[in-house]
């Protein structure tokens, strides 16, 4: 047989071998001496590369690992998410993030930037209306005119609803009356700056071409173009504005600083429902990737056997083809009891064990739950079985056993007689 | 599919984060590389969720332009930040010994760094071949390679400092 490579030599000490290559393996290494000392070399290596790795642990951080069963939690994967900075009103022993891991989708950049925009406009909106509907309060008030109020104050209001006879129809009576409106009334001529922001409508036409508003034209139309692509707050807009826009006509007769001050009411609610609508949209966004019903952690998962797994310190779970492969032989067993499962441990956390090769860990739990650990590892030529003599730690043919756990030393006794 | 996602996300989450994090040697961003692969998992469920998901978090890692960047930063940040005793000495020597095994981390080839990472996770060879794209015989040479190097390169770093200090 040739001389063992490297890459061999690492695949047989992690176990990665058929047992006919193992055999054949150890017969050459038996027989020379060169590759007896590379596989020296090979351990230590292996050893301390994978303990250096093993020693990078992750920082502790809020959402990182969470050592207890997430607790149920009714609320929205979003309101967790978003309500963490009031996490100091909940018990200190229970952060938010440790409570549910929760997936977030990672937050598009470009659409919070356009989010942004729109937001920046509307307030543009907003603002401009007031100015504007003071403007013409202004100058109506100077003229005295109040023509028409009743009719040209309903056929605007209702320019902005989504049903075609009310859009179409007041067209043409808008074209002659609107501009007499506009002078006479300040609610009117606010509903009807207002309307055409959200949405396109022929009021944005008649606007556009007054004489005031032509400094404004512009920036109207980028706000259409804007609040065209967002439905549901413009909805929501249409029904504050028209709202607000009512009342306000009935006071068209009232003092100017009253109907100011309402205008700028009527607006900051316009404003504020505009914000709690983004906020809702931004919301079902968020979760709209997402899987609706999400069933609660404890219901998918096994907490106990996660938990008795990193307990046991076991890094891989093995079945019993491959705990003989480890031991040369079938593994040993506490008799009358069901292990949780097999595993592998690292040697080094095991006394006595050689430190480079890993033990197979069979868990138990007694009928109070509590673990035990029989560890088996298989004794190579020349391993000091030393370390092999205290009262649980024993060796069976060419098999070293540690039995522990969390029972007391009198019950592991009693167990240790039945290990077969 | 919920029910699995759910699972696959609790199975795999915290091993996913310490594989990312070792590699980046940034904690943060091992977060929101993990949140990333999840929610492409959330797009096209995988088959095998295990090499699936490693493959996609380590091709995250490599597509990204600022990873050399980032990383080179932080590094320096762990080689050289003098910041206050907060704890005992044990403390600051564990992060002196970290920001070391990050350097020597970072000079190992990408894929034997990968195979080691996986490897310090729990996968098997098949499991780490079927990651990587590696056929299941040459991951022993990935790995002997990257664990020699490694050791090799902590140990010059280490001789570094004490001839340094």
């Amino acid at each position: 047989m040739p001389h063992l490579d490297e890459g061999t030599l690492h695949a047989l000490l992690d176990g990665e071998l058929e047992l006919s290559e193992v055999k054949e393996i150890q017969n050459h290494l038996g027989s020379c001496a060169a590759c007896g000392s590379r596989l020296h070399d090979v351990k230590e290596f292996l050893t301390e590369a994978d303990r250096l790795v093993a020693d990078l642990h992750t920082p502790a951080g809020p959402a990182n690992f969470r050592r207890e069963p997430a607790a149920p939690t009714q609320a929205p994967r979003v309101q967790a998410a978003s309500e963490h900075p009031t996490a100091g009103a909940r018990p200190w022993r229970e952060p938010v993030w440790d409570a549910a891991p929760e997936l977030l989708l990672p937050e598009d950049p470009a659409e919070v930037a356009r989010r942004r925009r729109r937001t920046r406009l509307f307030r543009w909106a907003a603002m401009i209306a007031v100015v504007f509907g003071v403007g013409q309060f202004v100058r109506s008030g100077l003229t005295s005119n109040t023509l028409d109020l009743g009719h040209s104050e309903r056929d605007i209001v209702l320019a902005p609803t989504p049903t075609p006879p009310a859009v179409v129809a007041p067209e043409e009576t808008t074209r002659q009356e609107a501009p007499t409106a506009q002078r006479s009334t300040p609610a009117a001529a606010v509903a009807k700056d207002r309307a055409p922001a959200p949405r396109p409508s022929p009021g944005a036409k008649v606007l556009a071409e007054e004489p005031v508003a032509d400094t404004l034209t512009e920036q109207f139309d980028t706000m259409i173009m804007a609040a065209a692509e967002d439905t549901a707050p413009t909805q929501a807009a249409d029904q504050v504005i028209a709202g607000a826009g009512r009342p306000e006509a009935d006071r068209a007769e009232r003092r100017g600083s009253e109907a100011d001050a309402a205008t700028r009411e009527a607006a900051a609610a316009a404003m504020e429902e505009l914000d709690r609508e983004r906020l809702r949209a931004r919301a079902n966004a968020a979760t709209a990737a997402l899987p609706p019903p999400r069933p609660e952690p404890q219901a998918t998962v096994e907490p106990a056997a996660r938990t008795l797994e990193q307990k046991a310190q076991t890094y891989l779970r093995i079945g019993l083809d491959e705990a003989a492969k480890q031991l040369g032989r079938p593994m040993h067993v506490i008799e009358a009891m069901s292990p949780e499962f097999v595993g592998l441990a690292q040697g080094r956390t095991v006394p006595g064990a050689d430190p480079n090769r890993p033990v197979v860990r069979v868990v138990y739990r007694d009928t109070r739950g509590r673990m035990i650990l029989l560890d088996q590892q298989r004794l190579r030529t020349g391993q000091a079985p030393g370390a092999a003599n205290g009262n649980l730690r024993w060796i069976l043919g060419d098999v070293m056993l540690y039995l522990h756990g969390e029972p007391g030393n009198d019950v592991l006794r009693n167990l240790q007689r039945r290990v077969r | 599919m919920t029910a699995d996602l759910t699972q696959l996300f609790e199975q795999h989450y915290e091993s996913l984060v310490r594989m990312l994090y070792r590699r980046t040697g940034d904690r943060d961003r091992a977060e929101d590389l993990a949140q990333e692969t999840f929610a492409r998992a959330v797009a096209a469920p995988p088959n095998n969720p295990r090499p699936w998901l490693f493959a996609v978090a380590l091709n995250l890692v490599r597509e990204d332009g600022r990873r050399t960047v980032r990383q080179g930063r932080r590094l320096e940040l762990l080689r050289t930040e003098d910041r206050p005793t907060e704890g005992p000495d044990v403390d600051f020597e564990r992060q002196e010994r970290s920001a070391s095994i990050h350097a020597a981390l970072a000079t190992l080839g990408e894929r034997d760094r990968e195979a080691l990472l996986l490897k310090a996770e729990g996968f098997n060879y098949e499991e780490i071949a079927a990651t990587l794209g590696l056929s299941k015989g040459a991951v022993g040479t990935t790995l002997a390679r990257a664990r020699r190097r490694l050791v090799e390169a902590y140990r010059s770093e280490a001789r570094g400092k004490n001839a340094a200090s």
